[in-house]
């Protein structure tokens, strides 16, 4: 049985490693991972990011299920991924280490 | 609605012939004897952001922050009767530190050395065996720090008295504040930083675009076109020790990538369902916060705390009216935050950098389209040498 709603089996390579809980952690996990991996990831999502969003539309994020917070997970943590892959591109690596610097305050930033 | 009707707007030509041109020190930005006098005629007697209510959202709810340029702790918190106050974070005993957590609910505070206790609008209701001290109780209350909410943000001064309220100092780009996102923000996102400058330095990269395009080649692409090259905004907009900026809008900018239209492709509408204003806004607040209100989403607040003459905390809000609705509303904020948070992080090196250079440098030199980073020099400049005169008199007087 799929752990995300159906129409998105092609995410759940992905599910584990994207899944981070809070936007610290999603862009903490952006300058972790390798360009390889963004790229898989990016990749796999450019098309479905859409879909997913009409999925989960109109819909209170307390009131979701566990297989479709999995994908708001994997939705949220996309534009980490699409601002480095279609706007850094090959500075990614240099920019990672201006952005460290920036320490989002966990405890207080929503989402989700 | 813009600004323009708050603040003058003036032509790039205008402003340089109202502000000057020619070299200025740069003493200012590095000097260790400068900056403290700064640190007294600025810091010391100007309205500093430090919050938001909505960190105090109940009677007892505190946060402490921590005010280098002070050297003071500070809480923050809300009384039983709804005020939001700033104290020290001192028992007034023999100053021992109150509180340690960061932020916190508690309908009294008490020191644990003696067991002082004081309520939540900074009373002392208690103190063992009060009466060997020979003091009105009334006198032992925490000592307060001038607070003043304007626009939902609590703003702190020093001065025990204040030569004008916080509203009176703001004019009438506080009654603009009040209409927007964050003065009915319940949530924000933060991000913060530290950085090797001065807090000039980097409030000043801030107030031109003449480096977008070496800095920002591809996150600013976007404000560069042909026929304005460097993104140079329109007007400069000034009031009183205030200032703005009417960003130039690019006729014919390039594609952006689908990602990114994607992520702002409904902020718009979500703006309206949260019932949100969204004026164009670039309020440049003396001495050090900035105000920027770009398309629905893209607001937020960048306040530069002073940590010395070549240190600065940088810290970064975007105010929410409530938690995100749907995913959408997630989503659209995300984006937001990363892309701007993306733009912010591409500063540093070169304003590091600069910091580094001037020392050895005995002036700067300021283009026509740098002349907010002239006014706020002005600025500061001209409260320093009244501060000194002010000095000087008292010495001569006593």
């Amino acid at each position: 049985m799929s752990v995300l709603p159906d129409g998105f089996a092609a995410l759940e390579p992905f599910a584990g490693l994207w899944s981070a809980p809070d936007m610290a952690a999603r862009a903490a996990l952006r300058d972790a991972v390798g360009d390889a991996e963004r790229q898989a990831f990016h990749a796999a999502m450019k098309s479905l990011v859409r879909p997913a969003l009409e999925r989960l539309d109109g819909k209170p994020l307390d009131a979701l299920d566990p297989a479709e917070r999995l994908l708001l997970a994997l939705v949220l943590a996309y534009p980490h991924v699409a601002m480095a892959v279609e706007v850094q591109g090959g500075a990614e690596v240099r920019h990672a280490a201006l952005r460290r610097h920036m320490r989002i305050t966990p405890e207080i930033s929503p989402p989700a | 609605m813009t600004d323009e009707p708050i603040l003058e707007m003036l032509s790039v030509d205008e402003a340089a012939a109202r502000f000057g041109r020619g070299p200025l020190p740069a003493a200012p930005y590095h000097d260790p004897a400068w900056w403290e006098r700064e640190r007294e005629a600025v810091f010391l007697r100007s309205w500093i952001h430090i919050g938001h209510v909505c960190e105090v959202p109940e009677p007892g709810s505190f946060v402490r922050r921590e005010i280098e340029f002070a050297g003071a702790s500070l809480l923050v918190m809300r009384g039983r009767d709804g005020q939001v106050r700033a104290f020290h974070n001192a028992c007034r005993h023999r100053g021992s530190r109150l509180v340690d957590e960061m932020s916190g609910k508690r309908s009294k505070l008490s020191c644990r050395y003696h067991m002082w206790t004081y309520g939540s609008d900074g009373t002392l209701l208690s103190a063992p065996d009060f009466e060997r001290f020979h003091v009105a109780r009334e006198a032992c209350a925490l000592k307060p720090v001038a607070t003043e909410v304007v626009a939902g943000m609590v703003f702190v001064n020093f001065d025990p008295q204040p030569a004008q309220s916080a509203r009176e100092f703001f004019g009438p780009i506080a009654a603009a504040m009040e209409r927007l996102p964050v003065a009915r923000a319940t949530c924000f996102t933060e991000w913060t930083y530290e950085i090797g400058a001065n807090w000039k330095t980097n409030f000043d990269n801030f107030q031109e675009n003449y480096h977008l395009r070496f800095i920002h080649p591809r996150t600013g692409e976007q404000a560069l076109g042909p026929e304005n090259p460097f993104g140079y905004p329109t007007h400069y907009g000034f009031l009183g020790p205030h200032r703005g900026q009417r960003l130039w809008k690019n006729p014919d900018p390039p594609p952006i990538p689908d990602s990114l239209r994607l992520g702002y492709a409904r902020v718009g509408e979500l703006a309206c369902r949260e019932g949100l204003d969204f004026p164009k806004t670039d309020f440049k607040l003396f001495p050090c916060f900035h105000v920027v209100g770009l398309p629905p989403y893209q607001n937020y607040t960048h306040t530069m705390y002073p940590l010395g003459p070549d240190r600065t905390r940088g810290q970064v809000r975007m105010y929410w009216t409530a938690p995100p609705a749907d995913a959408w509303a997630a989503f659209s904020r995300e984006f937001a935050a990363v892309a701007i948070r993306d733009v912010l992080s591409e500063d540093r090196e070169a304003v590091e950098a600069s910091q580094q250079g001037l020392a050895a440098i005995d002036e700067v030199h300021f283009q026509d389209h740098e002349v907010l980073l002239r006014h706020l020099y002005l600025e500061v400049e001209k409260r320093v040498r009244a501060r000194g005169k002010t000095a000087a008199l008292a010495e001569v007087a006593a």
